[in-house]
């Protein structure tokens, strides 16, 4: 009947192929916004997860859209904290990506510049002589990283905070917590099973999957969240790769977890991203211990350097740590839905962990389809083609921010650097935004925000004028607002000697939560 | 600094209490037993407690951090037990004192030539007879409105005759709207264990607000020499 009937077909069963981050996440997410049709057994979302196949989760960053995410599902973040190993971020501090002195750094916070609604302050802060960072300029943020604090109190109600932030968390604990919540509290089922093979109709549509251990499992809707192996969009739908690795250089991983030298050793609010020859290091602190990883280009360096690299970075300590090496291949699927197939997570797409790009997308694409999810397999077309133009426009996006992190870097003391700043390497869009920057800085009613953006306009300011970027100041232009302008700078300065006195030290947080939690409001 | 010891009537026996004078804060943790004594002059409210974040009830005193509106009322109002208890505090079963509390050193003795409590620490004995298992009951109520979401922040904002303003965040009260929509059973329960009665004591009790921010105005006026 569905041959003939196909084009009423209304969409109502769901099924999710992987059982990682990206495939409970997306689960909890579609279940969560579904809840009244569940409950009146109407819609339906089953995940199935290999019992024999393990999770990459090396994705330890979050971006603080996570917050919003998990306060929808319904997750409690105090349970969060304690059942993930979750701590706070305050964003990225990176370390010698300029010049590659000692003493270069910037920040990349997660609050926007003060009063950025009303002012651009850049132009204002460019015609400073007082030689303040940016970052410092405009908001706390950096401060507080500087102090390790965290972003709010023990009395601070959950998912609030006196600064923005996202967290740190143990990927190999959050994929089981979203897991017990999704089955639990939100009716997603969960079926142990291995697929060994993919039936389609004739248009193409997946039909059903076939299971060593749970039969036949049919579906109106398939996310494929199979990571690296894209067992349904990839293998199946024959949806190509698109590879980046002409802009992005970075393809192969060198991670360890390094154990504190004591409980309350100080852990950083921020994650660092120090810039090494050929790529860089990451360190996130967790309260049980710091995530460092060494990303690097291997047509700019070899293994054994690379390790090298990573055994200067974390000390005599790594004797006894075991490294394990993860290959990064960067690009993305051409489509992410196809057919009534749609892919989330690694199965449409990786990028080098810089800026925590991989949680985040995952969150904007489960979000996009469990609001638009088709009523039925007629409309499904149009949501696709919708679904995949923001998409691709998000992937775009993402390359290109991170290609800014590298092209505007001074350093030339290898070829890695040498060739990020090669302008045959820099997108095209990229390179004109450059030009365009270089008169105008980026702001709130550029092009950008027009939907939600991954990295908003105020992100290409922390790193582009961290890292020194000088755009053309006219001092005519800026005197009109020049009051104003010191006005939100005076109250930042006021806003950061009040929060440095108020707020505790992110270990301390971390820990009260695990002893008292939060409180709902 | 504190110097907290165990009470001893060898070693304590010449001490001396000031049992009334300046409480310099501008809430104080009640229990719900107060409640009937707190609500002709106190507005009741929850706050947080700065150390482990959760909820506790008190009695606001004042707008300013270290503002007590009703310092100087003597016997007029009913001064709440966490001020009446003074310097002392209790550790397990006993009775503790805070030797470098500004409260210690004039005043009242606390035990009499043989070493007898006097009149004044029966009435602290007293005092945290009421106070300690009224702490339990008063958590209990505070986790029972939680759980049933009744409780929601409340932003103050006040302004002066002398053209300031005070705006005071991280206090809360009772959700009428949660308050109205609660199902039976669950009013029952309320009502049978006496929280129903002390809810509406809370609402009322916010009537006091404007009431104080008029005695900070006269004060400030008073200061100024405006007073009309």
């Amino acid at each position: 009947m569905t041959g003939v009937m196909g084009a009423m077909q209304a969409i109502k069963d769901i099924v999710i192929v992987g059982g990682g981050t990206a495939g409970w996440l997306t689960a909890a997410v579609i279940a969560a916004r579904h809840q009244g049709r569940i409950k009146a057994g109407h819609f339906s979302v089953t995940l199935v997860e290999s019992p024999s196949v393990s999770i990459i989760g090396v994705g330890e960053g979050t971006w603080p859209t996570i917050r919003t995410t998990l306060k929808k599902i319904g997750v409690s973040e105090t349970e969060f904290f304690r059942n993930c190993d979750a701590a706070f971020k305050q964003g990225g501090k990176f370390a010698r990506w300029t010049t590659g002195a000692d003493d270069d750094f910037y920040y990349h916070p997660l609050v926007l510049p003060e009063g950025f609604h009303d002012i651009n302050l850049v132009p204002h802060w460019l015609a400073e002589t007082g030689g303040r960072s940016f970052c410092d300029a405009v908001c706390v943020q950096g401060v507080l990283c500087d102090e390790g604090l965290a972003p709010k109190t023990i009395a601070t109600a959950e998912y609030e905070g006196a600064a923005n932030y996202a967290y740190h968390l143990d990927a190999g604990k959050f994929a089981p917590f979203l897991q017990r919540h999704a089955t639990g509290k939100l009716g997603v089922r969960h079926v142990l099973a291995d697929v060994t093979q993919v039936n389609q109709q004739e248009n193409g549509d997946i039909a059903n999957l076939v299971t060593e251990q749970a039969g036949i499992i049919a579906g109106d809707l398939f996310v494929d969240c199979t990571g690296f192996a894209s067992l349904l969009l990839g293998k199946t739908l024959q949806v190509p790769f698109k590879s980046c690795s002409s802009v992005l250089f970075c393809d192969t991983a060198l991670a360890v977890q390094v154990p504190f030298d004591r409980p309350d050793a100080p852990m950083a609010s921020q994650t660092n991203a120090t810039a090494q020859k050929a790529g860089w290091i990451w360190d996130i602190a967790l309260p049980t211990r710091r995530g460092i990883g060494h990303v690097y280009s291997s047509r700019h360096m070899s293994e054994d350097v690379a390790r090298e690299t990573l055994a200067a970075y974390v000390g005599p300590q790594i004797k006894d740590l075991k490294v394990r090496k993860i290959p990064i291949r960067s690009g993305h699927r051409e489509t992410f839905w196809k057919n009534n197939c749609v892919a989330v997570g690694l199965a449409a797409g990786f990028l080098e962990p810089l800026e925590s790009s991989a949680i985040v997308l995952g969150e904007l694409s489960a979000k996009l389809i469990a609001e638009q999810m088709p009523a039925t397999r007629e409309v499904m077309d149009i949501v696709a083609a919708s679904f995949n133009d923001v998409t691709a426009y998000r992937w775009g996006r993402i390359i290109d921010f991170l290609k800014l992190h590298y092209c505007l870097t001074k350093r030339t003391d290898s070829q890695f650097w040498i060739d990020n700043a090669d302008p045959a390497t820099i997108p095209e869009r990229l390179q004109n935004l450059l030009k365009l920057w270089k008169y105008r800085s980026p702001w709130f009613f550029d092009e950008f925000d027009r939907l939600e953006e991954v990295f908003p306009a105020a992100s290409y300011q922390y790193v582009l004028y961290g890292m020194g970027f000088r755009t053309e100041v006219d001092p005519y232009e800026i005197a009109q607002t020049a009051r104003m302008a010191a006005q939100y700078m005076r109250q930042n300065m006021a806003i950061a000697a009040r929060l440095r006195a108020e707020l505790p030290k992110n270990r301390e947080l971390v820990q009260k939560i695990q002893t008292y939690g939060l409180q709902p409001i | 600094m504190t110097n907290i010891v165990a009470l001893n009537s060898q070693t304590h026996r010449a001490l001396h209490v000031t049992p009334s004078g300046q409480d310099a804060r501008n809430f104080v943790g009640v229990v719900i037993a107060e409640f009937p004594h707190l609500i002709p002059h106190y507005p009741i409210l929850f706050s947080k407690d700065a150390e482990t974040g959760a909820f506790y009830c008190g009695a606001m005193l004042g707008f300013d951090p270290d503002e007590n509106l009703f310092s100087g009322e003597g016997a007029n109002v009913y001064r709440p037990l966490n001020l009446q208890r003074g310097p002392f505090f209790t550790a397990g079963s006993e009775l503790v004192i805070d030797l470098d509390s500004p409260k210690v050193g004039a005043g009242e003795r606390l035990f009499d030539d043989d070493g007898a409590p006097t009149a004044y620490l029966k009435s602290i004995m007293a005092l945290f007879r009421d106070l300690v298992p009224g702490i339990e009951r008063s958590r209990i109520f505070t986790e029972t409105l939680l759980g049933l979401k009744l409780i929601e922040p409340i932003d103050i904002d006040i302004g002066l005759d002398d053209g300031t303003k005070r705006s005071l965040v991280g206090l809360y009260t009772i959700n009428k709207d949660v308050l109205r929509e609660l199902p039976d059973a669950d009013v029952l329960t309320l009502f049978r264990r006496g929280y129903l009665h002390l809810i509406h004591l809370m609402i009322g009790s916010l009537a006091h607000i404007p009431v104080l921010a008029r005695k900070k105005n006269n004060r400030l006026l008073e200061s100024t020499g405006l007073k009309l």
